[in-house]
């Protein structure tokens, strides 16, 4: 295998994991502050990535052209939707069944998932097929070798990077950041402490459903292309991400996300006779660390929780 | 007619599932004073608590602080009002350190100087909390634990605290340690809620107490009187 090759793997690699580790993060946070798994997390990244086009037909609809003014406000609306989508779900949905058995939360967010993905489906113009995503970002590229870097792809990696260390510094640095963790490891005695407890939760289901959004716009820079079923495998990826990881603690969810995206590629440079089995290969490999450690890598009682 | 800063428990009713654990509940916790409570395991003395700061709410009767009506008010806005509770088994954040469990205590605190200060007077108070203040507060002594707790009760710089067993779990010494400190603290100005079953040292220190039994407060009076009351005597003097 030539090494140019390789470092192309590498970076496609890096930003899968970059938009799993994002997912992931949101699984965590979640059920970090309330003890549920939120099915419906990669539906929401899914309409997070609509809004984002939706955004852009608005922005192109009254005449603003620049590239740069279309990101940022793509990103900004987009964010500002899902968050919105995703602390109406942890109002509505998820804090009204907080003393219900864990199963019904799952069972009322993956059911919200499927609405989400049928009204997209069914009422988004033509939604039912892949929509090409814009490529907004400079498509210059650099070549050594084998190897080609592309610029887009550069600084997709850096904004994903960015977003993974403010989303920790919010956590672990900010009043807020504070409040969440004592949530997560307490939520009665936060509530002693004259803390808000049902205004954090929703917020940090805004938080992290803002943070899928942004995977969902990466997902559509990346592949110019979105799906309205694309939360599907992203979801189910993230999930598995922050449960190997070690579900609660963020770090955890990073490292999963990363090493999901690792085996993938493994698997696709390993089988390349059979590339397409890389997520079999990827969830086998799962699977199997799950069987060896099943509460997953980062376990909860060794480490900080959120 | 509402006496400021004093806080008023009504004919509460407060039940977990069905059955009611308070069963008509009156109390007065006068301004400036400590009002103690006292009773054997399971009387309802935490629910008291609980009903209190809104975790578990009275189905029926009301409760004010001063002039402000709790009954109802999410736990949050009860804190605002000037509780502050130190509860039953500390209650500390295991995996936070002790200096944020500290800053949790003062949350609805916007001023960070004021924060920094209120800190720094913990540490006065205990100056082993300053040596220790970036540890995880779970990997600490009981003892220690203890005092965190009680430093975070302070953080708020209330007008009432509401304390449940401190005394729980500690050595005799740091038991009467512990009442030495509340002495303090009410010392000071803040009106002091005591939860206890250590009864001598808790009537020594306190100004009024109510004796509660199965739901219900059987006696009540000065500390000097209650002492003296045989339905207490039975009870705990054997
Ligand atoms: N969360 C709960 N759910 C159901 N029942 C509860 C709950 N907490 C307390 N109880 C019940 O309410 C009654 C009173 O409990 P409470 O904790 O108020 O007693 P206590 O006087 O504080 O006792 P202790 O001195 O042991 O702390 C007990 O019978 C207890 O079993
Ligand atoms: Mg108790």
């Amino acid at each position: 295998m030539d090494i140019g090759f390789l470092g192309q793997y590498v970076v496609n690699g890096l930003m899968l994991g970059m938009m799993y580790s994002l997912v992931a993060v949101g699984f965590t946070l979640f059920f970090g502050v309330l003890d549920i798994i939120k099915f419906s997390h990669g539906d929401v990244l899914m309409v997070g990535a609509f809004a984002g086009l939706t955004t852009f037909f608005g922005l192109e609809a009254i005449g603003i052209e620049s590239a740069w003014i279309q990101l940022v406000t793509i990103v900004v609306v987009s964010c500002v939707l899902t968050g919105i989508l995703g602390s109406m779900i942890g109002k509505y949905l998820v804090l009204p069944l907080k003393s219900a058995p864990a199963l019904n939360t799952l069972l009322i967010t993956l059911m919200a998932g499927t609405v989400l993905r049928e009204c997209i489906r069914l009422f988004f113009p033509d939604g039912s097929n892949p929509k090409p995503f814009p490529s907004l970002l400079p498509s210059e590229s650099y070549s050594w070798g084998n190897f080609t870097l592309r610029l887009d792809s550069l600084m997709l990696l850096i904004f994903g990077t960015l977003v993974i260390v403010a989303i920790s510094l919010l956590i672990n640095k900010t009043k807020l950041g504070l409040a969440i963790r004592a949530v997560a490891q307490d939520g009665e005695t936060a509530k002693i402490m004259g803390i808000n407890f049902t205004l954090v939760v929703i917020v940090t289901f805004a938080i992290g459903s803002g943070v899928a959004a942004i995977a969902g716009i990466m997902n559509g820079l990346y592949y110019n292309e979105i799906n309205f079923d694309m939360g599907l495998l992203l979801g189910v990826i993230g999930f598995s991400a922050a449960i190997v990881g070690g579900l609660g603690n963020i770090y955890g969810a990073i490292l999963g996300g990363f090493l999901f995206a690792g085996l993938q590629t493994f698997g696709a440079v390993a089988l390349p006779f059979a590339s397409a089995y890389k997520d079999v290969f990827a969830f086998a490999v799962i699977i199997m660390i799950m069987a060896w450690r099943p509460t997953g890598l980062i376990a909860e009682r060794t480490s900080e929780r959120v | 007619m509402a006496i400021d800063g004093q806080l008023e428990v009504r004919d509460i009713y407060t039940a977990y599932d069905k059955a009611d654990v308070l069963e008509g509940i009156s109390l007065n916790v006068v301004p400036g004073k400590i009002t103690c409570l006292l009773g054997s395991n399971g009387a309802g003395k935490s629910t008291i608590i609980r009903s209190i700061l809104g975790l578990t709410p009275p189905r029926a009767g009301s409760i004010s602080f001063g002039d402000k009506d709790l009954t109802g008010l999410a736990t949050h806005k009860i804190i605002a009002t000037g509780i502050a509770c130190i509860p039953e088994g500390r209650k500390l954040f295991p995996k936070l350190s002790v200096e944020e469990n500290l800053h949790l205590g003062a949350y609805q605190e916007t001023s960070k100087d004021v924060v920094r200060q209120r800190i720094e007077q913990v540490f006065e108070i205990f100056p082993r909390l300053h040596d220790r203040r970036l540890q995880l507060a779970g990997t600490m002594s009981g003892g220690e634990q203890a005092m965190v707790s009680i430093g975070r009760g302070l953080m708020g710089a209330p007008k009432l605290l509401l304390i449940d067993e401190p005394s729980l779990g500690l050595s005799p010494l740091f038991v009467k340690e512990t009442f030495k400190i509340i002495n303090k603290i009410n010392e000071q100005g803040i009106t002091v809620f005591l939860v206890e079953q250590n009864v001598h040292q808790t009537l020594a220190i306190a100004h009024y107490g109510y004796v509660l039994s199965k739901g219900q407060v059987v006696a009540e009076g000065e500390s000097a009187v209650l002492a003296e009351n045989s339905e207490v005597r039975e009870a705990y003097f054997g």
